[in-house]
């Protein structure tokens, strides 16, 4: 029964995302666009060199799909009153969140691979097999900041207009910290606070999952930083998440 | 002291669908359901009447599950709603008062995966076949959206009955149609009484529970105030004054209703 539910659950929630052009935009072409940007700009080796732009690039496209897109569909659909109509059937409520996050990150990890291939063929950065399942793996960690990030939004703020408001005010901070987390452009104070942003604990640790040779004490502390923003933030969202709006 | 309305202990010979005693619902301070016992039998369409904020939804809320009573208990057939929600919704239709589905789905999408939520084999064949039956085989690729109001009441008492279930809880069915919408769901929801399934429906209209109700409930300030037949309720108080004082000529549902509830505006 409960194999059926899911699968019931998961062929609606592929469908709903597929047709959603905003999503599929936010999934392949900001993270690809801000990756040839990187390639092309003059000052890219400040920024912490390729491996560190195609860490950004996926850290970009992670952040955008958690934060602008998982967002908007579970604040408008609750608005909407879609998740009282599921709740009234005998689908346990944690399958039709789990449904809806497994496409999250299935989701991330297509983008993941388009924009290692794109890395592979633009900037020449090729991967040990190793290190492209390590750099999958700590997708999936990352996957869980940002969506963290995310519940914590729609869990806290029940208006759809607001969440996508707030949402794309603290998309911007959240991910443009991350930029900085291995540039002393503006100085190491600056670096030192970017370094340890949600962006920028998620961005060392995709470019230390991408050359596990010099994976660091550094990497280690982004992992267990990442892993403490994805318990308090998700933490926060599911505690405070309401079903309805009424 | 008054004596406390209960819709129970009337139909003891038949097999009970749901069965609700002392249930109190609030939110926060404010006591939405104060005490409400009910017991519909198998076959039976019961009506649920109330003015705005009365009590009628979150009754049928926390039947439903989607809120969690203060106190009482809830039995769907011999399910303990409380101890087994799950067991409970699946023997449970529900159509609720506002109702959408994903907005990028089609119509037959929806109806599988209510289905297979229920755990109900449906080919598309048989989708189509079940979106014919109600008039919306043309609908099928549409979205939910893209229907009218009686339409979109269509597939959303189609969703509610997919699983064939002994108890349909429908929350304003007809709320919003035209009349003639609203005769086709009559006649449907005669249908599933015909098919032996029990109903609880709420309304505000007079005219649909006496139409379709074999009992009515009048539900205010979160209390029965008074149940029986439609033409029971006429019969035992038309010579209250409350209700000769708002009549005008022969007593009508109506006259009742307002009688005991009053002619104060709700929210």
């Amino acid at each position: 029964m409960l194999s059926g539910i899911l699968r019931a659950l998961l062929e609606a929630d592929v469908t709903v995302h597929l047709r959603n052009g905003r999503a599929l935009v936010l999934t392949f072409l900001l993270p690809l666009v801000l990756l040839y940007g990187l390639t092309a700009g003059k000052r890219r080796a400040q920024l912490g060199g390729p491996i560190v732009d195609v860490a950004l690039a996926l850290t970009l496209g992670i952040a955008s799909i958690a934060i602008l897109g998982y967002t908007a569909t579970v604040a408008r659909d609750r608005e909407l009153g879609v998740f009282q109509r599921l709740r009234v059937t005998p689908a346990p409520t944690w399958t039709i969140m789990l449904s809806r996050l497994a496409v999250q990150i299935v989701s991330m990890l297509l983008m993941s691979v388009v924009v290692l291939v794109a890395a592979a063929v633009v900037e020449n950065v090729t991967l040990d097999p190793a290190a492209y399942l390590l750099t999958l793996l700590a997708v999936i960690f990352s996957s869980a900041v940002f969506l963290g990030v995310g519940q914590a939004l729609v869990g806290l703020i029940k208006s759809p207009d607001t969440v996508n408001a707030i949402g794309r005010l603290s998309y911007l901070p959240l991910f443009a910290l991350g930029l900085f987390a291995h540039s002393t452009i503006f100085g190491t104070t600056f670096e030192t606070v970017a370094r340890w942003s949600p962006g920028g604990s998620v961005a060392t640790l995709l470019a230390g999952a991408m050359q596990p040779t010099a994976w660091s004490v550094d990497t280690w502390w982004a992992l267990l930083a990442s892993v403490l923003y994805a318990v308090v933030f998700a933490g926060i969202g599911i505690r405070w998440f309401q079903w309805s709006t009424r | 002291m008054a004596s406390k309305v209960t819709a129970t202990g009337q139909t003891a010979a038949h097999g009970l669908a749901l069965q609700v005693e002392d249930l109190h619902v609030s939110y926060g301070p404010k006591r939405a359901v104060d005490g409400v016992s009910l017991e519909i039998s198998e076959g039976e369409i019961f009506g649920l009447l109330g003015p705005n904020g009365a009590g009628k939804t979150s009754t049928l809320s926390a039947i439903e599950g989607l809120l969690r009573p203060d106190s009482g208990s809830i039995r769907v057939g011999d399910v303990d709603a409380q101890v087994n929600p799950t067991a409970a919704k699946a023997r449970m239709g529900v159509q609720l008062q506002s109702t959408s589905f994903q907005s990028n789905l089609t119509i037959r999408e929806i109806v599988r995966l209510y289905a297979g939520l229920y755990g109900v084999p449906l080919t598309r064949t048989g989708i189509d076949e079940l979106l014919a039956g109600v008039h919306l085989g043309e609908e099928a690729s549409k979205r939910f959206s893209q229907l009218s109001g009686g339409q979109q009441k269509r597939v959303s008492l189609l969703i509610a009955t997919i699983h064939s279930p002994p108890l349909v809880l429908l929350d304003e069915p007809t709320a919003g149609l035209d009349p003639q919408a609203r005769r086709q769901l009559w006649d449907r929801i005669e249908r599933l009484r015909d098919s032996g399934r029990s109903i609880l429906l709420t309304t505000h209209s007079m005219e649909e529970a006496q139409a379709v109700c074999h009992r009515v409930a009048i539900i205010d300030n979160g209390k029965l105030v008074t149940v029986d037949t439609p033409a029971g309720l006429i019969e035992n108080h038309k010579d209250d004054p409350r209700v000769r004082k708002v009549a005008h000529g022969q007593v009508t549902l109506e006259d009742v209703f307002i009688g005991l509830t009053g002619s104060d505006l709700r929210d």
